[in-house]
């Protein structure tokens, strides 16, 4: 099978997702390829900080601005995305209120509203924290939820005829003079390879991005930085909680769902495919957060996991925090002479459309068109769906059918439903798509059950122990650093009845 | 912010569905999903200034088995009463519910008019009424009023003693099983104390039962001050009700924060089990008359929730000639008012049903058990005549 389109997107994050529907909407054939999942690189494994800006306006006031602006575009574009819950810059005591008056300016500068409220008003709206703190200032932040964000991107490019192929691989680059020709790419689940040809690339493949620049002999200044995270098993704060100082570790607690998270760390490394959270960094968060709130000292965890920032080095600095959080857009003609490939990485998941629009409106400047960009207005297909927590609980009390995971939730019809619309290919494609698996049991209990439900529908394809061994290795790998106390207990029991599924 | 309800930890909870697993309510009807989801599960997707949507809360009859089968110490059954206690807030308590919690103000009413109020409880017509205007189920009997109250008849009787007790009698028996009370205060007489009676109100679990955590709580904080006036003149407390102890050992301080409860707790006993206390410490008086009796003993949900055994069961068997057989079944599914409501008494009685069956095989001349609901459970479900175990032994002993 060989493919030949017009544009040809490298990578299936919300940055390639964003641009490939934006290329859609205005018209421009495209295809998406994606070596594992959707959102399976960095933005399915990010924090959710849906951003005001306020993170970054005093240290980089552009990016900052970009994200405000973003936040209200998506606001309106993606609501079923996101939870608005406010934000909380806390000051404690050993910050002192320096920064807050810092801060405060340079949020109005930028233009992100702030609201300073006293001890009081800031604890009847977030019993839990920190009895001891000065004060707080409210900024619009909010969570997403960014595998919603990811698959609504590519459902409505799909609906506007993009192609998208998923678990497939570039492999190489066919350059013909200054011109990449073609991709070649691989099925990682069928094995098979095929070539995709096309007029442009478009590099968006976030950490991986030197890797792709390498099958053409280029390279960009960019360094790795892995953020580690933590889950607790009940949602402890309403708004998302950011420690009133210049950016740290361990500073944001971001509330998601049924959950919260703490995070992150920021470790250099090399290695963007083998990674792991380490004790430390588990102390690190543990420690920091509880100073916002101490709950989180006792609190249980569910899960730990961490995800790769590519950093883009405009100059050396010391603290990779202090490197731009904007994105690049680099065009390979101008800085190397390849005249239709182009590099997108950076950024957050919050300007991912910006960035989406930037990309789409170079290449309709390389191709000589004038069609306008039209996602900043146009909703995305699920827009209207109810979201949230509450939603789901009333559904679930209103009529309960038989429900697959019971922590999150999620009723059989849900994932039989899902089973027949999409053309789903990895066990895993099924757990990115529900909150299956994501609450306190981690799927110890429900992932069984979906392979009974997957055997009943006769779609389960290949040997269901080796699923089951897949599935519980990547599971050890986020449990394994929270184990104490109630985790460890309900590991036993876990344990315990795999071993009776394998006949141990 | 004062937190409005008591912390609670849903955080240990394994998921094991233990509790599921003894749960009467879920046993028997799909509309309520159980502890583990009801509990811990649904805490997850409780916003605290968001109203309540879970609806099947009010099935929890409350009867703490789940409390007992969880192996990690998840307080299931406070997550659901606090629930239920948030949900009937915002949903409002319908008037029934009230007369339900109530009747500890109308009952010396009904009381003093019993031959009338009797005869209305018993005709068809306010049944029907009471059943197609506020609810109430007919198919329920109306407990009767008895006159005089064991109040009025306390107030003639004389015993005196240098050993003093001080016994919480509760409103149900004050007004409706006058006999309970009567062969408490008889059998305490027995072994050399005098009887003294604090003065008392309604011990609230009606009401906590339905999520009127503040109409509980007015009640708790009546009574404590009156029982802490005996504890601290050196009295031990006895409760024939095992509900009535119940609340008062547990939930006054765990669940209402009433000051000084804890006190009282220390010295607050179920009459089996002070006279258990006696007998093991040889100060029992043993003196019975021999029975021919076949009895059959169900311990109620709140005998087990207070954690010390079966008392009743063990002082009966000192009964020369007396058969009492243990009844192997959970939860008689009355739960206080729960069995009342008419939406909720098929739940009810299906619950009951196994308890029928288990009398039923042992075919008792007689069952005994030490809470007010069950007794009136288990005489709806089996026609049986059914006694406090108290008014055996008072029957047992020689005068
Ligand atoms: C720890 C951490 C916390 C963060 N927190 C936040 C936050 O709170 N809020 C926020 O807005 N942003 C946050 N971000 C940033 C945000 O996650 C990223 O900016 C965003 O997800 C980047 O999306 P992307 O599509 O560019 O990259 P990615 O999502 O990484 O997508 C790149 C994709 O390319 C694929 N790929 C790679 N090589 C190939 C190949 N050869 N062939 C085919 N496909 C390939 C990968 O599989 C991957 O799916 C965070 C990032 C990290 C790491
Ligand atoms: S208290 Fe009784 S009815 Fe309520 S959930 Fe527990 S076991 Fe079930
Ligand atoms: S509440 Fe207790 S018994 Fe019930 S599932 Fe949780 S750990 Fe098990």
């Amino acid at each position: 099978m060989d493919i030949k389109t017009e544009v040809l997107i490298v990578g299936g994050g919300a940055t390639g997702a964003g641009i490939c529907r934006d290329l859609a909407l205005r018209g421009i054939p495209c295809v998406l390829i994606e070596k594992g999942d959707l959102a399976s690189g960095a933005s399915g494994r990010n924090h959710g900080l849906f951003h005001s800006g306020g993170r970054y306006a005093v240290a980089d006031p552009e990016a900052s601005r970009e994200c405000i602006t973003e936040n209200g575009i998506l606001r309106k574009i993606a609501p079923h995305c996101i939870e608005e819950t406010d934000g909380f810059f806390v000051s404690l005591p050993e910050d002192g209120l320096a920064f807050r008056d810092k801060f405060l300016q340079a949020c109005e500068k930028v233009g992100i509203q702030t609201t300073l409220l006293n001890r009081d008003e800031v604890l009847s709206l977030e019993p839990e924290l920190n009895p001891n703190l000065l004060s707080a200032v409210k900024v619009p932040d909010g969570a997403i939820d960014p595998f919603t964000l990811v698959l609504e991107n590519a459902r409505d490019a799909e609906l506007h005829g993009v192609k998208i192929l998923l678990h497939s691989e570039v492999t190489s680059l066919i350059l013909d003079g200054d011109r990449v020709k073609g991709a070649k790419t691989k099925d990682r689940i069928r094995g098979e390879e095929y070539t995709i040809e096309a007029s442009y690339f478009v590099n968006a493949t976030g950490a991986w991005a030197n890797q792709i620049l390498k099958l053409v002999g280029l390279r960009i200044g960019m360094a790795l930085s892995k953020g580690s995270m933590l889950i607790t098993n009940t949602r402890l704060n309403h708004g998302v909680i950011n420690r009133c100082r210049p950016p740290s570790d361990a500073d944001i607690v971001v509330p998601n769902d049924t959950v919260s998270i703490l995070g992150t760390t920021s470790i250099r490394l090399e290695d963007v495919e083998h990674f792991e959270v380490t004790p430390d960094e588990v102390s690190l968060l543990v420690q920091e957060g509880s100073k916002m709130i101490p709950a989180i000292r006792e609190t249980r965890f569910i899960r730990a996991y961490a995800g790769i920032r590519p950093l883009f080095l405009s100059e050396e600095k010391g603290d990779d925090r202090a490197i731009s959080r904007g994105f690049v857009l680099i065009d390979h003609a101008k800085r190397d002479g390849l005249q239709n490939l182009i590099t997108i990485t950076g950024g957050k998941l919050v300007t991912y459309r910006l960035m989406a629009e930037r990309t789409s409106d170079l290449i309709c400047q390389k191709m000589g068109r004038n069609t306008a960009c039209s996602t900043h207005s146009n909703p995305l297909p699920g827009a209207s769906r109810p979201a949230g927590l509450r939603e789901r609980f009333k559904q679930f009390s209103a009529a309960r059918g038989e429900i697959v995971c019971d922590c999150e939730l999620v009723p059989r019809k849900e994932v039989e439903e899902l089973l027949g619309t999409e053309k789903l290919r990895d066990f895993q494609d099924i757990l990115h798509r529900t909150r299956l698996a994501k609450g306190t049991c981690q799927g110890g209990f429900c992932v069984y059950r979906l392979l009974g439900v997957l055997h009943d529908s006769k779609m389960l394809q290949g040997d269901s122990n080796k699923i089951l061994k897949g599935f519980l290795e990547e599971r050890w790998k986020g449990i394994r650093p929270i184990l104490w106390g109630a985790a460890v207990k309900e590991e036993e029991l876990i344990e315990y009845i795999y071993k009776g599924i394998f006949n141990f | 912010m004062e937190k409005p309800w008591p912390k609670t930890n849903s955080d240990v909870c394994i998921r094991c569905a233990a509790c599921t697993a003894v749960c009467p309510v879920s046993r028997v009807s799909p509309k309520f999903p159980g502890p583990k989801q009801a509990g811990p599960g649904a805490e997850r997707f409780r916003t605290p200034g968001e109203p309540s949507v879970d609806q099947w809360i009010d099935l929890c009859i409350g009867c703490h088995l789940c409390d007992m089968a969880c192996a990690s110490g998840v307080n299931i059954s406070e997550l659901n009463l606090i629930a239920k206690a948030k949900y009937t807030d915002e949903k409002g308590r319908p008037f029934r519910d009230w007369l339900l919690t109530h009747t500890y103000l109308f009952s010396p009413l009904g009381s003093l008019f019993s031959p009338i109020a009797n005869l209305l409880l018993k005709s068809g017509t306010i049944r029907w009424l009471a059943d197609s205007l506020l609810k109430i189920d007919r198919r329920r009997k109306l407990p009767r009023y008895e006159s005089p109250t064991f109040r009025q008849w306390f107030k003639a009787h004389h015993f005196n003693s240098h050993k003093k007790m001080a016994y919480f009698y509760g409103c149900y028996t004050n007004t409706n099983e006058v006999d309970v009370a009567k062969a408490t205060v008889e059998v305490l007489e027995a072994n050399g104390f005098e009887v003294t009676l604090p003065s008392q109100r309604c011990c609230g679990i009606p009401m906590l039962g339905n999520g009127d955590f503040k109409g509980a709580r007015k009640l708790g904080l009546w009574n404590v001050p009156s029982l802490l006036n005996s504890v601290r003149s050196g009295l031990d407390i006895v409760f024939s009700s095992t509900s009535c102890g119940h609340m008062i050992k547990h939930e006054y301080s765990n669940l209402l924060n009433i000051p000084g409860s804890e006190e009282v707790a220390q010295h607050t006993f179920d009459i089996f089990e002070f006279l258990r206390n006696l007998k093991e410490g040889g100060n029992l008086n043993t003196d019975f008359r021999k029975s021919s009796l076949r009895a059959a003993y169900f311990a109620p949900c709140h005998l087990k929730s207070l954690g010390i055994g079966f008392p009743a069961f063990d002082i009966l068997q000192l009964i020369p000639g007396f058969k009492v057989d243990y009844i192997a079944a959970d939860c008689c599914g009355l739960g206080g008012t729960f069995g009342f409501k008419k939406e909720k008494y098929e739940i009810s009685e299906e619950i009951g049903r196994d308890l029928a069956e288990a009398i039923d095989r042992l075919k008792p001349e007689i069952v005994l058990s030490d809470c007010e609901g069950c007794r009136m459970q288990i005489r709806h479900l089996t026609g049986l005549k059914v006694l406090h175990p108290i008014q055996i032994l008072r029957d047992a002993m020689t005068r």
